[in-house]
């Protein structure tokens, strides 16, 4: 059966992909690996993943195949290791379809920076699928796989979810292990999964987190299934005034009005007084932390010389995060971001003490039609509403709330740093609506 | 601005140096009525196990083909290539 699905989704992806662009790499050996997953299914010995086909972002090393980041620097760097995900989804015996598309080194919200050209929107392919994980929120959408894997460091799987109409989740800061990620931001990347259903991205969520001695930024989380039943809510004002499409606000509100009313919920509001602050905190944070990580695409040991072959938007960051190391900008620039960054994670915490989730759009405005020219500013307030959770370190998720101008409309859920359980159970809910 | 990707010229280096210094300056206004205070590390034991080194005998070749300059057993790395 696994096979014959194999064979089926191979065969959309040559013939539907060249439309979307959302693969950059096919697994070569994926028939043979399906085989192999299906006898021990008849032999019952499968795991947990049996069955289900996923993508994998160009930025997460899968053994033998090409982590080129979307990017003319690495590619054709084939991976020499497999990351922890990867690994944890083998031995629960996932199969992985490909490498997909992405912003070149995860550095865009629109898909577009790729050096292998834009992804499309499958709902509609004059738009921008969202960024930066574009090729896993797309390729999940079309149906060309089960499960994809994307990295979120301020909003690169919530953001492209919300677009392509999928969920797309951000674990915790240290719930999931980032070795064996191409870094962009290490100290606020997370690998997630992204899914048609919440229990899909559950299923992933529990198999890809917990401990690994090899990022000691993780924990071990030993969360119980989520016993309560009654939850309460908050919608922010000051999420609220983050996002100026007031059409996509109401959509938002309404699907969690319609949420407490249906379950007998409490609605409140929260103060988190600081988050317009989030992205004037994130980029600085953000560039020098690339401009840092981009230090070893010397050309050397592999791959070309990252200033010699990437793309402008990559450029930016580089140099932005040079002028932001030298010493005479450490405190205006960086040490002040970091401080928003605590403010801001101390506001959630706060938060957290009174309700069990916050809820606000996904993404503040529809997106806009590949190509058109727009100020970096527009660019990077796509993720306003997103990287708040990124600076917090919580956990958060997109689900489909419906869709404005034809075009799918997220809303997202927010809960307190290592409640993923709480989370998907809310979302569960959501999903039913 | 569009941000489709394409091969960056000399001129457009300059300008785009210019734009990162720009943003960079631009978002700082927004932080900077922020006030620093002492800053502190809270970490409780973090260490990992030591355990041998990878002995899987496919990643050395792996390594090796991604390298773009090697002479028999050796990755080439010219001092000041990468300048």
């Amino acid at each position: 059966m696994l096979l014959e699905k194999t064979k089926k989704i191979l065969e959309r992806i040559k013939k539907e992909d060249k439309d979307i662009n959302s693969f950059i790499q096919i697994n070569p050996n994926a028939l043979k690996e399906a085989e192999e997953i299906e006898r021990k299914i008849k032999a019952k010995k499968a795991g947990k993943l049996a069955g289900k086909i996923i993508a994998v972002k160009s930025n997460i090393n899968v053994k033998g195949l090409l982590a080129t980041c979307a990017s003319n620097t690495l590619k054709n760097y084939k991976s020499a290791f497999d990351a922890t995900v990867i690994k944890k989804i083998k031995q629960e015996d996932g199969l992985i379809i490909g490498m997909t598309n992405m912003d070149e080194f995860a550095s865009g919200s629109s898909g577009e920076t790729s050096a292998f050209g834009p992804t499309k929107n499958p709902a509609s392919k004059e738009l921008i699928p969202g960024g930066s994980s574009s090729g896993s929120a797309a390729a999940t959408a079309a149906g060309f796989c089960d499960i994809a894997l994307g990295s979120d460091t301020g909003g690169s799987i919530r953001n492209p979810a919300s677009h392509c109409g999928v969920v797309g989740m951000k674990p915790s800061y240290g719930s999931v292990s980032r070795y064996g990620l191409i870094d962009l931001s290490m100290s606020l990347d997370q690998i997630g999964p992204f899914a048609k259903t919440v229990g899909d991205a559950e299923l992933a969520f529990d198999i890809i987190s917990g401990k690994d001695e090899y990022d000691a930024t993780t924990f071990d989380l030993l969360q119980e299934k989520e016993e309560k039943k009654s939850f309460t809510i908050a919608l922010s004002k000051d999420f609220e005034k983050l996002c100026p499409d007031k059409k996509i606000y109401d959509l938002i509100k309404k699907k969690t009005e319609e949420l407490c009313k249906k379950k007998g919920w409490k609605l409140a509001n929260v103060d988190l007084k600081h988050i317009d602050l989030a992205v004037s905190a994130y980029y600085p944070l953000c560039y020098v932390e690339f401009f840092s990580a981009t230090r070893r695409f010397d050309g050397r040991k592999y791959g070309f010389k990252i200033e010699d072959a990437c793309g402008p938007e990559v450029l930016r960051r580089i140099l932005g995060g040079s002028e932001i190391s030298k010493a005479e900008f450490k405190g205006t620039y960086y040490r002040k971001a970091l401080k928003v960054k605590e403010i801001i994670k101390n506001e959630f915490k706060e938060a957290f003490k009174k309700v069990d989730a916050i809820i606000s759009p996904t993404v503040p405005k529809l997106p806009h039609k590949i190509g058109s020219k727009i100020s970096a500013e527009e660019m990077y307030s796509y993720d306003a509403l997103t990287i708040p959770a990124n600076l917090a370190e919580i956990c958060a998720i997109n689900i489909p709330a419906g869709k404005i101008s034809n075009v799918p409309v997220g809303i997202q859920i927010m809960c307190e740093q290592f409640k993923e359980k709480k989370l998907f159970s809310i979302a569960k809910e959501i999903e039913k609506l | 601005m569009d941000f489709l990707w394409h091969k960056v010229s000399e001129k457009e280096k300059e300008e785009i140096k210019k734009q990162a210094k720009e943003i960079i300056d631009n978002f700082s206004k927004h932080i900077g009525k922020i006030e620093l205070g002492e800053s502190k590390v809270l970490r409780k034991d973090q260490t990992r196990k030591e355990t041998k080194a990878s002995s899987e005998k496919d990643f050395r070749n792996r390594f090796f083909d991604n390298a773009p300059n090697k002479e028999g057993d050796l990755i080439k790395a010219e001092k000041g290539h990468w300048k």
